[in-house]
């Protein structure tokens, strides 16, 4: 266990290696100079040279890339052009809402798609199979901002039932700031459940047909138990790797959904760092959010190995 | 039995006068959420001539003199109108006593000496004024003279506008730069900024209020409200929603299309007309836009009729006039108007393409998606450009950027952006020769000159003529039209006067 | 139950087609992405209108006889945007088909086949999975401007470790097979076993994968146009179509609806071709790589 725990840190090492070389050079290919930016109009070219030579942009690319790394490791990755804040700050103060968000989608998600898939797998080819599938496969096809637009519009300008944006204002307390993401994590989740509910279903179809379930049955254990007890447990192995799979694309998901409900979050940090060319700010997103993909595959593949002993490398 | 109808008659008297002065003076308290077009790039009024800016700042830092409700200058933290010697050369400012920052320091002529100074040195504005200004001293502690070369007719509007702004800062601030602490006069204090978030402003108890009623921007500001939160919302769409369901109490800068759509809604429309102009600035310094003659088929190829209806959807929101102001403002003329023709001439375009030898070379529009007619404004455009024979190159960018990229000559050719009507027409940004567009050619400055240096308001009516000329021959900018600006507001709020840079320093919530 | 996956019969591709379209929900699929490919394809010849054009006197009209899928903004047809953007859409689609293909199969074998290339290649695989596919575009069209070809590039490299899983996956499998060995043993070259034997059995796997990333991308790009970090805001796509007719939810709904649509018919025709594939070439696909 312990070996094949460090074996896979030091792949997850590696690729957070991979990922930080990726990150650099991606920022650094852009035409332009962000001295000039940053300074702003009324710089002279004086003004910018000196600048460039204090943020090290005239060293060599393999200097800087060193600096670069040195600074990660200290956890120091730079300060935000337009936001005059360092990265590290401003990731921080929004961190929250993003975190929440893709909290409480997945908690949508897999509230919704675990339940249905069970009930599908066990009633299967029924009438609430074939819909719980058709509603599974058509929810997995909408755009989920375009749902978010659709849910605006319905539960927040019609009914009133909810802002239209935002994440409240200084005041707010944490249960006001939870409310704000409930419809973007409702659109969210919806359209992320989809897989979740076919793999539960498919999973569970699987564990239903295995010998160790007949024999359940033919010991007499009632329904219930060998569904949840036995066959459910069974079932979960692939599942939580699926969890985990969605968890990532939330994240991905996370970015769009920010900005149509302006939820000041990473995503939408990222979304308009791009749009102001605030590049040590779209470095760090980036960063931070891989190095999060990373940690979170980890997580499954650990939480993988420790539910499936079959699994051991 | 006549006892008792007596006494309560007396009662019911002397409730009803209590009403009735009580709802004289509105009730102090509320917090109330302005819904702004974005995150301001930076929170120094001198630093931007932005009208994001302007607005939120101009509640934080006060200006020597301000506008009435009629346009005209009064002042705010000068204490009368200057004193202007006979040459017109010279201005003696007297300064209010007992004015006191936020930080409880009280303003005295070194503050306001040391700010103007800084003004001179990074506002653009300032910058363009300081060529004028001989000398900038502080007789005494409640004193400041300005000493000019020339008599310079826009120099106390210039003293008096909101943005790229003469705002006044302790002295201890104005080596800042850039500015990080923001400590002004103003009826409202900064507390609090979280970018993309909100801005929060408090009332500012150590207020020094001026006498008598509030007179447009100038007058008594009355703080009746005690914290205003400014809250960026760069997607106009959800300006929209939050106007509609009443998210905010007051929503800037609406589509106007959506009039109709905000009138069923929880705030109600508020049209402010006319508000102003959007303009197509050009690149006369670098580029394919240098050349004159491009700039003539570029003013011959657009189209405001159709640009216009596209951007504002009904003609009660914009109407078509070439002239730089509208009917009925002192400032209004028609020279030069028959070159702008409602549908273009796309013939005489081709024609002046054909003459200006151009190569194909790539027209590059910068523009932003924030003030969404702006966007509109440039689809068509590009439309009617190419039906003339340019090849366009649409540059979309978020406004903060846009802002910033502007001043760069090598990175546009004409960029999109608007004007409301100002109080002195000078003030217009491509009255500088070093503001994005570097319009500067003998034309321009003797027309200016002569405009600048009259001191007779009547006499500069006619001077204003030949500018506009200037403008029409020179062709540095194509003014598109004129369009009414919608907002949004809640029936609570009351109090707040319909203007450009909307203020809420008199404004307050009713139950 | 192996063998299966081996023999690769002509007589087997014959009924495939057949097979295929014996399933009606595949068969409706398989129909609609047709249509939809083909009429993207033939846009300029079916558009009835200058999807460019600009006529503000006709703008915000409702759908009727001249414009069946109404006017939007700026007086343009609608539904010749649809065509033209379905266009766009669908060619970034397929470029990242094509893409993650030529790569996807290439690491996926190589890890697959050989031993030694398979832990350096499969850390390489994890490096790419650990971005998201909209970051990565976000932050490509950043550094290098809006175009499809960037969008392209991104979507391709983010989408390419899924194809490689799958590929080694089916390739360990294929490796192990008794006439794989055979041909080892007859010392016939690597590249003819690699090529001749190995390839030829992963096309189901590849179709299945393929149609998948295929679903993706297309939601990728609407995502990413939406957001404006697209491919040019000049050139229509579903996904800015989406974002200009936010505006007029109210007043012209259609504007919205249509695109949204679309997205949402093609992707949907995709995961049922895809699922009709690999119910029918591969049972045991069934539970995913």
């Amino acid at each position: 266990m312990i070996r094949s725990t460090l074996h896979r840190l030091f792949g997850m090492a590696v690729v957070m290696a991979i990922v930080i070389s990726l990150v650099f050079l991606i920022v650094h290919i852009t035409p332009g100079d962000p001295a000039a930016v940053m300074l702003g109009p009324d710089a002279t070219g004086a003004d910018i040279a000196a600048l460039r030579d204090q943020m090290g942009l005239n060293a060599p690319l393999w200097q800087q890339f060193f600096h670069y790394i040195i600074g990660v490791l200290h956890g120091d990755l730079g300060r935000s052009i337009f936001l005059n804040i360092p990265v590290t700050e401003a990731l921080w103060q929004r961190a929250e809402p993003t975190f929440f968000l893709t909290l409480m989608a997945l908690l949508v998600a897999t509230l919704i798609a675990l339940p249905v898939g069970i009930l599908s797998a066990y009633y299967r080819g029924s009438w609430f199979d074939q819909i719980a599938t058709s509603v599974a496969m058509l929810s997995a096809s909408i755009p989920s901002f375009w749902l978010g637009l659709l849910f605006i519009q319905f539960f927040a300008v019609k009914l009133g039932w909810f802002d239209t944006s935002g994440y409240g204002g200084p005041t707010a307390t944490f249960g006001e700031r939870m409310n704000h993401l409930l419809l973007p994590a409702l659109s969210l989740g919806a359209v992320c459940s989809a897989l979740i509910m076919r793999f539960t279903r498919a999973s569970m179809l699987d564990v239903l047909n295995d010998d160790y379930v007949r024999t359940a049955r033919a010991k007499g254990m009632s329904e219930y138990r060998v569904v949840v007890k036995h066959a459910f447990k069974n079932a979960l192995i692939p599942v939580v790797t699926v969890i985990g799979l969605t968890a990532a694309l939330l994240i991905s998901g996370a970015i769009v959904t920010e900005t149509v409900f302006g939820i000041p979050g990473v995503g939408s940090l990222t979304v308009s760092a791009v749009l102001r060319r605030d590049y040590p700010v779209i470095q760090g997103t980036l960063l931070v959010i891989s190095g999060l993909y990373v940690l979170m595959n980890f997580a499954v593949d650990m939480l993988y190995l420790w539910i499936d002993p079959r699994v051991r490398y | 039995m006549r006892k008792i109808l007596r006494y309560t008659l007396v009662a019911l008297l002397t409730l009803s006068c209590v009403s009735v002065s009580a709802q004289s003076e509105p009730a102090k308290g509320g917090i109330i959420n302005v819904a702004m077009i974005g995150e301001p790039p930076t929170l120094d009024p001198m630093v931007s001539t932005a009208d994001l800016v302007g607005t939120i700042t101009q509640h934080i830092f006060e200006t020597l003199y301000t506008f009435n409700g009629k346009s005209q200058v009064i002042p705010l933290l000068a204490n009368a109108m200057p004193t202007l010697s006979d040459d017109g050369k010279t201005y003696v400012i007297p300064l209010r006593h007992g004015v006191t920052f936020h930080n409880g320091q009280p303003m005295t002529a070194k503050d306001v000496l040391a700010s103007l100074q800084r003004w001179e040195k990074i506002s653009s504005r300032g910058r363009q004024t300081a060529e004028k200004i001989t000398e900038l001293s502080a007789p005494d502690d409640y004193t400041i003279k300005i000493v000019l070369n020339q008599p310079y007719a826009p120099m106390l509007a210039l003293l008096s506008l909101n943005n790229s702004a003469a705002v006044i800062m302790p002295e201890a601030q104005t080596t800042e730069s850039p500015l990080t602490t923001f400590i002004g006069t103003g009826p409202y204090q900064l507390k609090s900024h979280q970018p993309d978030r909100f801005i929060q402003l408090v009332r500012f108890v150590g207020y020094h209020n001026l006498e008598g009623a509030p007179d447009g921007y100038g007058g008594a500001r009355k703080q009746y409200l005690d914290e205003i939160r400014f809250v960026p919302v760069t997607d106009p769409n959800t300006r929209v929603e939050g106007a509609i369901s009443g998210q905010f109490e007051y929503v800037d800068s609406l589509p106007v299309e959506s009039f109709n759509k905000i009138q069923g809604g929880k705030d109600k429309p508020v049209l402010l007309k006319p508000y102003g102009w959007p303009v197509f600035v050009m690149n006369t310094k670098q580029g394919v836009a240098s050349n004159i003659l491009i700039r003539k088929a570029i003013q011959a190829a657009l189209a405001p009729q159709d640009m216009m209806t596209a951007a504002f959807g009904s003609p009660e929101f914009f109407t078509l006039d070439g002239a730089m102001y509208p009917k009925g403002n002192i400032w209004h003329t028609e020279e030069d108007t028959s070159l702008y023709r409602s549908m273009g001439d796309t013939a005489k375009a081709q024609q002046l393409l054909k003459q200006a030898n151009y190569q194909g070379q790539p027209l590059r529009i910068l523009t932003s998606r924030q003030y969404e007619f702006h966007y509109k404004l440039a689809q068509v455009a590009q439309a009617y450009l190419e039906a003339a024979g340019f090849k366009v190159q649409l540059d979309v960018q978020e406004w903060a950027s846009l802002t910033q990229n502007r001043a760069n000559p090598a990175r546009w050719d004409m960029y999109i952006s608007h004007s409301p009507f100002l109080p002195e027409p000078s003030l217009t940004g491509i009255m500088s020769d070093t503001s994005p567009g570097w319009w500067s050619t003998d034309k321009k400055h003797a027309a200016l000159q002569a405009f600048n240096s009259e001191t007779d308001p009547q006499k500069r009516i006619a001077l204003w003529a030949n500018v506009q000329k200037a403008i029409y021959e020179d062709v540095p900018m194509f003014k598109v039209g004129n369009f009414n600006a919608l907002a949004a507001q809640s029936p609570r709020l009351q109090g707040v006067t319909p203007a450009p840079w909307p203020y809420f320093w008199n404004a307050y919530l009713t139950q | 139950m192996s063998i299966s996956l081996v023999v690769n019969t002509s007589a087997r591709q014959d009924s495939f087609f057949w097979q295929l379209m014996s399933r009606p929900t595949t068969a409706i699929a398989a129909v609609l992405l047709g249509l939809i490919v083909v009429s993207a394809a033939l846009a300029p010849w079916l558009a009835p209108f200058n999807p460019g054009q600009l006529a503000i006197i006709h703008r915000l009209k409702a759908p009727d006889l001249l414009h069946i899928m109404g006017t939007d903004e700026l007086g343009r047809d609608v539904f010749s945007r649809i065509l033209f953007a379905g266009q766009t859409s669908l060619s970034v689609g397929i470029s990242v088909v094509v893409f993650t293909s030529i790569t996807g199969v290439l690491l996926g074998l190589l890890a697959g086949y050989f031993r030694a290339l398979d832990a350096p290649l499969s850390r390489l695989i994890d490096a790419m999975m650990a971005f998201p596919d909209i970051l990565l575009a976000i932050a490509l069209v950043a550094a290098l401007g809006p175009s499809s070809t960037n969008v392209v590039i991104a979507l391709g490299i983010v989408y390419t470790p899924r194809m490689a899983r799958v590929i080694r996956a089916s390739t360990l499998v294929i490796r192990e097979l008794p006439y794989i060995e055979a041909a080892k043993a007859l010392a016939v070259p690597t590249p003819v076993i690699l090529y001749r034997h190995i390839l030829r059995n992963l096309t189901s796997p590849l179709l299945v994968q393929c149609t998948f990333i295929f679903a993706n991308a297309i939601l990728a790009e609407a995502g990413l146009s939406f957001l404006g970090v697209g491919v040019s805001p000049d050139i229509p796509t579903w996904g800015t179509m989406i974002s200009q007719g936010r505006q007029y939810m109210d007043q012209a709904s259609w504007i919205m609806l249509f695109p949204g649509l679309a997205i949402v018919i093609t992707v949907l025709s995709l995961q049922l071709l895809g699922d009709g594939l690999r119910d029918l070439l591969d049972p045991r696909l069934a539970k995913g790589a």
